[in-house]
Order: structure tokens, then sequence, then C-alpha cells
């Protein structure tokens, strides 16, 4: 049974033509497509509006959105998030950092060599069975509360999925480029460098993706339980004096923070790989 | 044998609206092709060989003139028409066997029936022992057999094939031709095939049909009246080739002496529900 | 890259033991040569007793039996309307258009910055907590079924259409098991992260039994041994989670000519 022309159909000259919607009966197509992304959430911030007006839950646990945003402005005037955030980047950042050089290295190191991942992989993948927040009870034993905490744990939640991209990325490099390189005479030094990390600079790309959401999240956590700064101790106190309106304008400077990592994160992926064909 | 049907195209247009401006795309192709014949259809890329067949499967409906089968207007797809596509699409997570049984999901036949035609197929296509195989275990030439299999398991009246070899290495190529080919004989069907390749298109069709672009028309129509089987290095077979190269004369030569590069892979461009 | 040559090394068999070994042997050096006077460091052995203690008395089971059916419940219930919003935004143009814009913007949030609010809305009990194990399986179940639905393949729906495919076909032939590898993924991100959220829900709503309780309690305690037994039977539970779906995977999935590595 053949339906309408719905199928997107492919012109006979792709290069000039951008492929439309097949002709005869044009379908609809919403302009602005952005525009489209404003009903929804309009719509449930007026409910929320709505609910605080006609009192359908008591204040504190549903504030009116006027007053949330006026609490945010506020934090935003006064400093406080603004300092709370620096606190927060700069541990996350650090802790990346750290995670992020160890896990390179040794990735590194178990991708090119067999005998250290016979060694080391094991033990590596049970340590990683464990999430950081299972971990946390026994560093804050061992460690306390202070920066350290903090920083190991980012390291460890950035040093999994690094480290095993990476040896997986080095892993993976095709052996006919490696044979290309040997049929040229490549010294292992350039052997390394220009064949090995360069095709293997996707796979860990994704690693360190992976990593800084990770640390990001780990970073969160870690200070909702254990610290007296930073944007996840805001939410906390927020909690704590019962004012819902602190906590959802820290939660929204926590989405921010989330977007602008991400966006950066693809800023640097588009630019770093950008000799890769689009799609697969 | 399956029965062979008649194709009958008249005054064929075709228009794409792209930014609102029209594209014609097909202008006033006639054609005519009798049963159990095997025609090639060759052209440059633009020239709508690829929409026509589309047409004809039924894949695409909008058009002007008439595409009758055996007299019968073409409406949407059937399975009395059949195609295999350059990329194989054959679905990864079916064996080979179950792959060319899609074919027969629509066809009433019962299931002692479909085992039995599923086992005739493999056997025509050349691929015994591999029913169970998954089809990234096969090579590409394999899989297009598959392809060609799950075409003809209906026995369709008449078969398309859209630059079925395209994406094959020469040998494989020219040896899944030659298998085209024998089954053309065996089974006996009406065939079209559009391809780049002009060889191709000479040792296997009764004539040629050459198309060019912008709008997409039939150019000439070159007869091949050579015997089968059909040496590629005669004389007689290159007069021919010649025929239809010269044809293409004020296009880049170069268009056509190597089908273009297109990858084996399907393209996953993705699919939007129509809601 | 080197080659597994080791003459006169470890047999490749037994590498896999030699740090762990030295780790366990150095460990139990510490504390027996009285390196450390910390009350922290608990010998091995301690642990093992601990262990044992734990399992025979049934607080083991009590804890991890608790957690383990909150994190179920939790997983079903993010996980299936994961399932169905994730089929209505692959599904339908205008509800992807309308609403996920929004659903991008919410995933953003780093997940456990929900807790306090939750805990504000839905106090500290069980309730609470599943909720947000539900809302952990939610989100990677949506973004994965939305993404196998958006990817099928126009070229095979067209197979379908050439074969006389009705909807229901093209459905149940075409388009369901085209996405089932994304919906799988999705399956296995949501089993990670609702056991990440069962446990985090345990920290920071501390309340009734559960494996993360237990590892709470040892840390305000100072009973080392109590939290490193728990951290092993963490990671046990994460690794028996992980084996289990990738055995799945290879069955269900086992006409790809690869395993796709997830983390």
């Amino acid at each position: 049974m053949s339906s309408s022309p719905g199928a997107t159909a492919s012109l006979p000259s792709p290069a000039s033509v951008a492929p439309a919607h097949s002709g005869g009966t044009a379908r609809w197509r919403p302009p602005l497509r952005w525009l489209w992304a404003w009903p929804f959430p309009l719509a449930l911030l007026l409910l929320w509006h709505l609910s605080s007006v006609l009192g359908w839950a008591p204040e504190q646990v549903l504030p009116p959105p006027a007053q949330v945003f006026r609490t945010f402005a506020d934090m935003v005037a006064s400093g406080e998030i603004w300092t709370n955030l620096e606190i927060s980047l700069v541990r996350v950042f650090t802790g990346f950092g750290i995670g992020l050089l160890a896990g390179l290295v040794l990735g590194s190191v178990m991708g090119l060599s067999s005998a250290a991942r016979d060694y080391l992989y094991p033990l590596f993948k049970a340590f990683a069975q464990v999430p950081v927040i299972g971990w946390l009870p026994l560093l804050m034993l061992l460690v306390g509360i202070d920066e350290a905490l903090k920083f190991l744990l980012i390291a460890k939640a950035t040093l999994v999925p690094v480290t095993l991209n990476t040896c997986q990325g080095i892993q993976g490099v095709p052996n006919r480029l490696i044979e290309v390189a040997r049929v040229y005479g490549f010294s292992r030094w350039q052997m390394l460098t220009r064949v090995v990390f360069p095709v293997a600079t996707a796979p860990i790309w994704n690693g360190v993706r992976y990593g800084l959401t990770h640390a990001w999240l780990a970073l969160v956590v870690v200070e909702l339980l254990a610290s007296s700064e930073g944007i996840g101790f805001l939410i906390v106190y927020g909690r704590q004096l019962f004012q819902l309106d602190v906590v959802l304008a820290s939660v929204l400077a926590v989405g921010i923070v989330g977007f602008a990592i991400d966006r950066l994160l693809s800023l640097t992926e588009a630019w770093l790989l950008r000799w890769r064909k689009p799609g697969l | 044998m399956a029965h062979a049907g008649t194709l009958d195209i008249r005054g064929l247009n075709k228009r794409y609206e792209v930014k609102g401006q029209p594209l014609p795309v097909l202008h006033d192709i006639n054609l005519t092709i009798k049963p159990g014949e095997f025609v090639s259809i060759v052209g440059t890329s633009g020239c709508g060989k690829s929409t026509l067949l589309r047409l004809i499967i039924g894949l695409e409906e909008d058009y002007e003139g008439e595409i009758l089968l055996d007299g019968t207007r073409v409406r949407g797809t059937n399975l009395n028409r059949g195609i295999v596509f350059q990329e194989h699409r054959l679905f990864p997570w079916l064996t080979v066997e179950k792959n060319i049984a899609l074919g027969l999901l629509n066809s009433g036949l019962t299931e002692g029936q479909q085992r039995a035609t599923i086992r005739e197929h493999i056997e025509l296509v050349g691929l015994n022992g591999f029913e169970k195989a998954y089809p990234h275990q096969l090579s590409g030439g394999m899989s297009q057999r598959v392809a060609i299999a799950r075409a003809l398991v209906n026995r369709p009246d008449i078969l398309l094939l859209d630059e079925p070899f395209g994406a094959l290495d020469a040998m494989t190529r020219a040896h899944l031709q030659q298998e085209l080919h024998r089954i053309w004989q065996t089974e006996g069907i009406t065939m079209i095939l559009v391809t780049h390749d002009v060889e191709e298109a000479v040792y296997l069709g009764d004539k040629v049909v050459v198309m060019e672009p912008r709008p997409g028309r039939i150019r000439r129509t070159v007869p091949v009246p050579l015997a089968h089987p059909r040496d590629r290095a005669s004389y007689a077979f290159t007069t021919v080739k010649d025929n239809v190269l010269r044809e293409f004369g004020e296009h880049s030569a170069a268009e056509l002496a190597e089908p273009p590069l297109k990858t084996a892979r399907p393209d996953t461009s993705t699919w939007q529900f129509a809601v | 890259m080197s080659q597994a040559t080791s003459s006169g090394g470890v047999p490749p068999a037994l590498r896999p033991w030699v740090l762990p070994v030295l780790i366990l042997l150095l460990w139990w050096w510490a504390v027996a040569s009285g390196w450390s006077t910390s009350p922290l460091l608990v010998s091995p052995w301690a642990v093992w007793e601990k262990a044992l203690q734990q399992i025979t008395s049934g607080d083991l089971w009590a804890a991890l039996s608790a957690s383990l059916w909150r994190n179920a419940q939790g997983f079903v219930a993010g996980a299936s309307a994961g399932l169905a919003v994730g089929v209505l935004l692959g599904w339908s143009r205008w509800a992807e258009r309308l609403v996920g814009p929004s659903f991008h913007t919410l995933k953003q949030i780093s997940l456990f910055a929900w807790i306090p609010m939750l805990s504000m809305w839905f106090g500290l009990g069980d309730g609470a907590k599943i909720a947000f194990i539900a809302m952990a399986a939610f989100f990677p179940m949506v973004l994965n079924t939305f993404e196998g639905l958006r990817s099928v393949p126009r070229e095979f729906i067209e197979v379908g259409r050439v074969y006389g495919f009705g909807f229901r076909q093209q459905l149940t032939r075409v388009i369901a098991p085209s996405a089932a590898p994304s919906v799988f993924t999705g399956v296995q991100l949501a089993l990670i992260y609702s056991w990440l959220a069962t446990l985090g829900s345990e920290y920071l709503m501390a309340s009734g039994p559960g494996i993360g309780n237990t590892l709470i309690d040892g840390r305000e305690h100072f009973q080392m041994d109590l939290v490193l037994f728990g951290v092993v039977v963490i990671g046990l539970v994460g690794s028996v989670l992980n084996a289990a779906t990738g055995a799945l995977e290879r069955r269900l999935l086992a006409w790809r000519d690869r395993t796709v590595a997830r983390y």
C-alpha cells in the first residue's frame, strides 16, 4: 500500500538543489521553527502563575514565578550566584584537568602496551564499576570534606570515561593505516604522532566529552552533600531554609552552566574534528 | 517462467517544487517496452532516470501523462513490479532467507509455497549455503544478489534495476552482469536497467535509451542487434557502444567513462513521519 | 603497538591478579606493622569479618533488597514513561517542535540538582526517592527512543512500500527493528542512571534502609570496614547490571557486527 507523497524525494541534481518535500500536494511547513519552542513552556509558566495566584499550593511549596525570577535577579545582583558559581567552576575544571591528564596517560599506556593492559585493565574495570557516588563516603572518611574531596571525586568521574575511550581509541586505529606508515618507514614516534593519535582523536574526544559531563554531575553531587559553598551548596541552603525560590534560582544557574558546557563542547568538537564527514 | 508485461509510457511529465519554483525533472517521455524485453537506460546525472524508475515502481505518484502496465494504469506500488536499488537495502536484522521472505509477506502464498520459492530463488542467484547468513557477513556483490532474489521472488511482470552494480568493483560488476543476463534468459521477465555504465547497457540491453538532463528527456534510442552471448571486445559491440557514447558528445566524456563515486552504504537520511 | 612478548614475565593469565594481590599485601602489611595509627586503617581481615557479619545477620539483604526494589520501581516507571514520550517526540513532528526544545533544555540540568526540590515537594520517603529514580531513567530513554525512531532509514520504508506493507507491517517489520538498537541503548543508560540515582537518593534523602544508607551510616560512625564493604557491594551490583545488559544485548542484537560501547 503506498502512501501519499510524504516521503522526502531526492532530486536528480543533488548538488545544485537542496532536497525539498515532494511537490504536488505541498505540505504546509511552519515558519520560524524556533518560535514553536515557546508555546509549551509559556503555557507551563502560565499554569504555574495561575496556581500561585489561585492558591492551589502553599507558597512554600510553589512560590509564584515572579518571585523566583526576582530572587534570581537579586542573587545575581548581589554577586551571590557569581561567587558560588566561580567556586564551583574552579573546582570542576581543576578536577577535570587532573582526571583528564591522568586518564590520557593511563589510557595511552594501556592502549599502546598490551602488557600494561593485562596488568592494569582488570583492576581499572573493577574500579570503574563503583560510581563516584559510591566512593563518596569512603573518601569523606579518608580526606574529610575539604577541597581535596571534591578534586578527587571530580577527577575520578573524569578519569573513567577518558581512560576507557583513550584506550579503545588507540586500540581501534585501523591496521590498514598502520601498514601505510610501516611501508613508509615511520619511526615509532612518527607512527604515534602522525597516525595513532590523530586517528584516535575522535574516540578520545568522545571520552573527554563524557568526562566533562560526568565531572559536572559529580560536582553537583559533592556540593549537595559536603560543601559550604558553591552552587550545589546554594541549592541545599535554599532547601534547608525551605525557600524554593532560592532552590529554583540555583537550579536555573546549574542548568545554564550545563548548557554552556554543552555548547562549548560542541564548538570545540566542530573545530577539532572538522576533517570528519558529518553523519556516519 | 514468469509472465512478462508490456510497459507503455506516454507523454510523461514530472515537476518538483523547489522553494516555490517548479523544477521540471522529466519532459515528454514516451517509451514502449515489449514483453520480455531488456531495456537499458543511460544518461548523466540529473537526467531523471532514477525518477523515471521511481514513477514506474510507484514510489512517486505525482505526474502528468500515462504509465501503463499491460494496459492498466500504474497506481502506487504493486507486487507485479519489482525493483533492485543501488544500495542493496537488505534489513540487517534478518537473515538472507528472511530478507527474501519479506517480499512474499503480502503475496498470499502458503508457508510451504513460500519456502519452496525462496529456495528456488536462492539457487537462481547462486547463493546456496548462505540462507542463514546476516547481511553484514556478506560481500557487496552477494548482498546485491540477495536483493535481486528478493525482487524476483514474487515473479513480477517487470523488474526495474536502478544502477544495481554501481557500488561494486569492476570484477564483481562484470560477474553480476553475466548473472543478471542468465537470470533474464531463464525467467524471461521484462527488465529495465538504469545505469551510468554504457558498456553494461550495451552488454545487457536489447535497446539502449539515451537520456539527457535539464529537463530529463529521451534523446535517442539505440537498438542493440547483437546475438547473445555478447563479446565486449568484438567490433560490432564497440560500434554500438560508440554509437551511444557519441550522443554524449557535448557533455564531459569523463562522466560516462567511469561511474561516479558513490558509497556502498545506504544513505541514512531521516524519515519523517507525516503527522 | 607493542607485542605481548614477555619472556620471563608473568604469564598473561595471572597478570590481572598481580596488582590486586600486591595492594592487598601492602594493605595488610600497613596494618600489621602499625605503620599508621589512624583508626581508619582497618585490616583486610576486618572487612572480611564485617562482610560475613552483614551477610549472616541479614543486614545486607535488607539494605540491598530495599535499594534494588526502589531501583526497579523507579526504573520501570521512568523507562516506560520515557519510551512513551520518546515515541511521541519521534513520531509527531508537532510534538517534537512544541515539546522537544523544552525537553532538551531540562535535560541540561544536572540530574542531582533536582533532589532538593523533589524532597521539598515529596518529603524524604520512598515516594520521593522513586520519583527521582524515575526521572533519572526517563531522560536517556526519551533521547534514545527519539533518536531511534528518527533514524529509521527512508530506504527501508521504501522497500516496505515496494512490497505492499500496510501501516502495521511497516511498524512491526521496519520501524521497530530499525529503532530497536537505539531503544536498547536507552534502556542500558536508563539502568545505569537509575542505579546512580538510587544511591544518590539514599544519600540525599536519608531515610529508610538501603545500601547507600549503609555507607552513610558507616561514614558517620567512622566504620571504615562497613564503608569498604559497602563499596564492594555497590561495585558488584554495578558489574552484574553491566554483564546482564551486555548479555541481553548480544542475544537480541546478534545481527549487528559490532557492540556499541557505552559509558
